[in-house]
């Protein structure tokens, strides 16, 4: 495999493997960092690509596990993520500040531990089937749904506080 | 959709067992105009979950030139390994280096010529006394005139 089909691999799934770095490591920088990282991997291990069914959940596990490894070393030299960012984009901060409910929302799934984050990323953003990100967390259907639903009711529960004592 | 079908959807989705389809149909209707009052506070949810669909990666990345410097290490190291070869050659052939005849016909030319050396001292000292002859000689010529 040479470089223009590996990048014509990879390409499709880099901002999937973005927004799943930046919802685990939350930090913007830290997020394109993890993606650089998880593509080298990918390309030096470019031989074992083809062999996988599915490259894209392929790099996604990859993807997962060294976002949580990075943010356990961070944890264990006890320094916090440093994260300047919010706005994304131009175009997210004025949908941001349109609406002050969104930016509670993405507050609010910070919060959540990483499983649950992650979980909540792959289906409610991403749209994987459940079989999918059963075989991405080597998990099975039930507990995805379980933690997933436990993600959900944690998002609903504290924008419901928010807004009933009119908070943001 | 009808709000009441909305509430049952959204109470599975919470339960963790919506299908995708239900989901999406949940996303347009939050991500609508007309959202019922009373699921109005849910509305922040669905318009997050699809800002954060939105966003993308603004770093390009970078591959290595994988081939190539491959190559060049090892050219590296052939040319290394070339020098220190070269080095070690040129001091081993530096060094004169004498087969066993060789080596015998030296050690015997040291030999005599030290007892050369021996020879020429002994003669020029026996040299040096005659001197004490001419000077008797001078003398005993100037005494008899």
């Amino acid at each position: 495999m040479d470089k223009t089909e590996f990048i014509a691999l990879v390409m499709p799934f880099k901002d999937r493997l973005y927004r799943l770095s930046k919802r685990i490591l939350v930090s913007k920088d830290e997020a394109e960092d993890a993606v650089q990282e998880v593509f080298l991997k990918l390309w030096s291990g470019k031989e074992n690509i083809e062999n996988y069914k599915n490259p894209e959940a392929f790099a996604i596990t990859m993807t997962k596990n060294y976002c949580l490894d990075r943010l356990k070393s961070k944890q264990a030299s006890n320094l916090k993520i440093v994260h300047s960012n919010y706005q994304t984009s131009e175009n997210i901060e004025k949908k941001i500040e349109a609406n002050d409910g969104v930016e509670i929302v993405f507050k609010i799934m910070e919060t959540l531990p990483e499983q649950q984050k992650i979980v909540l990323q792959l289906r409610d953003v991403e749209q994987f089937e459940f079989s999918e990100i059963a075989k991405m967390l080597d998990s099975n259907e039930t507990a995805i749904r379980v933690t997933l639903s436990r993600a959900r009711k944690t998002v609903r529960d504290a924008m419901i506080k928010k807004y009933n004592y009119g908070i943001g | 959709m009808e709000s009441v079908n909305v509430k049952k959807i959204l109470d599975a989705y919470f339960e963790g067992t919506t299908s995708l389809e239900e989901e999406k149909r949940l996303q347009d209707y939050f991500n609508s105009e007309k959202v019922a009052d009373d699921l109005v506070q849910y509305q922040p949810i669905f318009a997050g979950l699809k800002v954060a669909k939105e966003e993308r990666s603004s770093k390009a990345f970078t591959l290595p030139e994988s081939k190539p410097k491959t190559i060049k290490t090892w050219w590296y190291s052939a040319a290394a390994i070339l020098v220190v070869a070269f080095g070690v050659g040129s001091f081993y052939f530096s060094q004169p280096h004498y087969s066993q005849e060789e080596k015998e016909a030296l050690a015997a030319f040291e030999k005599s010529k030290n007892a050369m050396m021996l020879l020429s001292e002994n003669l020029n000292r026996g040299a040096e006394q005659l001197t004490f002859v001419e000077q008797f000689t001078i003398t005993k010529e100037k005494i008899f005139e």
